[in-house]
């Protein structure tokens, strides 16, 4: 090991394998161009070809985003304006609705990290060297095939008071805990995580399947010989073989859980009396049902900042860091 | 192979061709609204079930006026009045629409896109093809804007044979309601269907007591004469409280397709809605007129004005729609007798025209209690008043639903939204 700590590589034995020297191109080697400059190649030569998704971004992304921030300036009704400066925000503050949402946007991010990220990491360890473990995995993927919507009306068979939960849970002697599920916060917005659990567990298993897949198996022999197993084995050389894989599972929750809304609107709307709406909802409701367009704005921009920092903040912190240099 | 062994080659095209042939089919796809083929004019709806009888309206108004309606149906509410307000003020707006009465009408044509309809109006009064009594809920600054659709009575279905089975008959009386209730209940049957289902319906039990209670206090507060806080208003919510207590609800999240079922199967007894949900008991197995009847609920108090709540549907027509000129023509034929028959008939539901017979059984009955007690035929909850008002007060008349104790608080919340959204409205009236 002490020739890789030489500073000068010493001649290779004959007969040894040497390891080829790959050249690396460092931008002070970089040929430089001498004699006139070609037509094409020089350094804005690549902005025709980023045009076009410069103008996308910019008109789908960019111009959408300044323009809300603007509105959200304004007390706006769709037909009529009125500059209002910071009104919104600070109308924000006082808003027991919006309060209201912060919280449920909370609890399903919570909700959507702990289930269906745990839920998915334990079953796909589970299944990893099970027989007919993929079929186990493929039956949790199926829900993940079903669209929102269909799932939204599925459960709401499940958890209306006279829904399939509660029968069966009256069938077996268990009326105590029968419940109106969608009724009461914060009953519903938990109720709503769970069917979203339902839902969304089977992709978490496919990814940490494949993680599971990718560990070398060399890795695993090493740690067996070293007398690892089980828990110990878990935590010291799957969960972090697994890393890379959890960054992308634990990011996708973290945005899917801020940008819940389809499962809500179908099974509550965001009610009764706006109890489980979350900023999503929130944000649509005021700009769309009751046309405080400037409102819904300034609602949108707290979301966006919201979703721009936790997943900027979890990304810096997670993403390895050859990843950042 | 059935096909030629040499195949033909493909036509070439100018990559410049593809691309106008994209911007193009970009540029229809944008758009909301296109112009119909002559003699034919779109009207759009936020209702599936619509489709079917504004097509047979369609085929009368072929044999009326020349003209065919084409009926284009937005299934989303939301959608619909998204793009409806969104689109008026462009020219891809459609030609007419379906759209409510009322206070959402008037925020409507305050906009100027939609086509005053006051001569459309006065002429179908004048031949005798709408009740004149309507006039009021289609009308801005004392002009029409909307033609009146469909009539949807706000009654009580039942069914007929489990009250006979008990004992029970349709309450004339609001004593009479009362026993009928605590009836139902000695037979085990929930009495009363509540929900707050779809968000919307939690407004059904304050709108029908409160017009029982004292309708001129419903019609005053419902106009931003009266206030929430008054005493007539906690009376209400104390009753439906009480009918809490009682435990004369259903669950609050059965919804109106399953509280229809419950009737025809007879574990409920009574369902508050309008004569537009009649299809429900029908698909459950029911016959209007048959083993499912309703009734009025009667007055609360008998030396008030006896009233009723209705809802009617408006016919708008755009002021920048493709076909503006067909649009008028077929807003002019809309109240035609053979016209609204056909389109009251498909729908099974009321007609605004009273020179339509009812539809079904249970209507006539309907209409012969509205006409014989001369009931006033008061808007429903949701058409009155501003529309952000109503769609704030809603979700407070749920939070009533779900904690009925509470009637105190929640009159004053509302009172604090209701002076603020009447402020605003105001101020844009006189803008």
């Amino acid at each position: 090991m002490t020739d890789t700590l030489s500073t000068a590589p010493a001649p290779a034995p004959r007969g040894s394998r040497t390891r080829r020297r790959i050249p690396l191109r460092k931008p002070h080697r970089a040929p430089r161009r001498t004699g006139p400059p070609a037509a094409f190649g020089g350094p804005l030569t690549a902005i025709p070809w980023a045009l076009p998704a410069l103008a996308l971004v910019g008109v789908l992304l960019v111009y959408p985003f300044m323009r809300s921030v603007y509105g959200s300036f304004f007390e706006d009704n769709g037909f009529t304006s009125r500059w209002t400066g910071l009104d919104n925000y600070a109308r924000l503050a006082d808003d027991p609705i919006f309060s209201r949402s912060v919280l449920n946007t909370l609890m399903w991010v919570a909700g959507t990290l702990l289930l269906p990220v745990l839920l998915g990491l334990l079953i796909a360890v589970a299944t990893h060297r099970m027989r007919l473990g993929v079929v186990a995995q493929l039956v949790i993927m199926l829900p993940y095939a079903i669209s929102g919507a269909a799932t939204a009306v599925l459960w709401d068979f499940m958890l209306t008071s006279d829904g399939a939960v509660n029968q069966v849970l009256r069938a077996v002697g268990l009326d105590g805990l029968a419940h109106p599920w969608l009724l009461e916060w914060p009953h519903n917005t938990l109720s709503m995580i769970v069917a979203s659990t339902w839902q969304g567990t089977g992709l978490n298993v496919v990814l940490f399947a494949i993680g599971l897949r990718a560990i070398p198996r060399e890795t695993v022999e090493a740690a067996q010989l070293d007398g690892a197993s089980g828990w110990r084995m878990f935590r010291w050389i799957t969960l972090p073989q697994l890393r890379a894989v959890t960054v992308v599972v634990v990011g996708m929750a973290i945005v899917n859980s801020l940008k819940a809304f389809d499962m809500i609107w179908i099974l509550t709307q965001g009610g009764p009396s706006r109890s489980s709406e979350t900023l999503a909802l929130t944000m649509y409701r005021e700009t769309f049902r009751l046309f405080h367009v400037g409102y819904g704005s300034a609602i949108a921009l707290v979301l966006t900042v919201i979703v721009v920092a936790s997943a900027w903040m979890y990304l810096r912190r997670q993403m390895p860091s050859a990843a950042r240099d | 192979m059935s096909g030629s062994r040499y195949p033909l080659p493909l036509p070439t095209l100018a990559r410049r061709t593809v691309l106008a042939a994209a911007v193009g089919a970009v540029a229809t796809a944008c758009g909301t609204a296109a112009g119909q083929p002559a003699g034919k004019v779109a009207l759009h709806g936020d209702n599936a079930s619509w489709e079917e009888p504004l097509a047979a309206a369609g085929r009368s108004m072929d044999s009326v006026a020349g003209l065919e309606l084409v009926p284009e149906v937005i299934p989303s509410l939301e959608s619909f009045e998204q793009i409806v307000k969104s689109s008026l003020r462009t020219n891809k707006t459609p030609d007419m629409l379906k759209y409510s009465s009322g206070y959402r009408l008037r925020d409507l044509a305050r906009t100027g896109g939609i086509e005053d309809l006051t001569r459309a109006w006065e002429n179908a009064e004048r031949r005798g093809w709408v009740d004149g009594s309507l006039r009021e809920a289609f009308t801005h600054r004392e002009r029409v804007y909307g033609l009146p659709m469909n009539m949807s009575y706000w009654v009580f279905f039942y069914n007929t044979e489990v009250f006979a089975e008990h004992g029970l008959s349709a309450p004339h009386t609001w004593d009479a309601f009362l026993d009928t209730c605590a009836g139902l209940k000695r037979a085990g049957i929930v009495p009363l269907h509540a929900t707050t289902d779809g968000r919307w319906p939690a407004f059904i039990w304050f709108m029908e007591v409160l017009s029982r209670q004292d309708p001129e206090f419903y019609e005053g507060l419902m106009n931003g004469r009266e206030s929430y806080t008054d005493p007539r208003a906690e009376r209400a919510l104390a009753t439906i409280a009480d009918f809490f207590d009682r435990d004369w609800f259903t669950a609050l999240d059965m919804s109106h397709v399953d509280a229809a079922a419950s009737v025809v199967h007879g574990t409920l007894g009574m369902m508050p809605g309008g004569t537009f949900m009649t299809p429900n008991f029908t698909s459950a197995g029911g016959e209007p007129g048959g083993d499912i009847g309703a009734f009025v609920l009667p007055m609360a108090d008998p030396g008030a004005r006896p009233a009723m709540i209705f809802e009617s549907s408006a016919l708008v027509c755009t002021v920048k729609g493709p076909d503006r000129d067909e649009a008028l023509r077929a807003a002019d034929a809309w109240l035609h007798p053979e016209v609204s028959a056909a389109f009251s008939g498909t729908l099974q539901d009321g007609s605004p025209n009273p020179r339509v017979d009812a539809a079904n059984p249970l209507l006539e009955g309907v209409v012969d209690t509205v006409r014989r007690d001369r009931l006033w035929l008061l808007n429903r909850f949701w058409e009155l008043g501003p529309p952000e008002l109503v769609e704030a007060t809603v979700d407070d008349l749920a939070g009533l639903l779900l904690n009925p104790s509470s009637y105190r608080s929640v009159l004053r919340t509302m009172q604090g939204r209701a002076e603020e959204a009447w402020q605003v409205w105001r101020e844009a009236e006189q803008s």
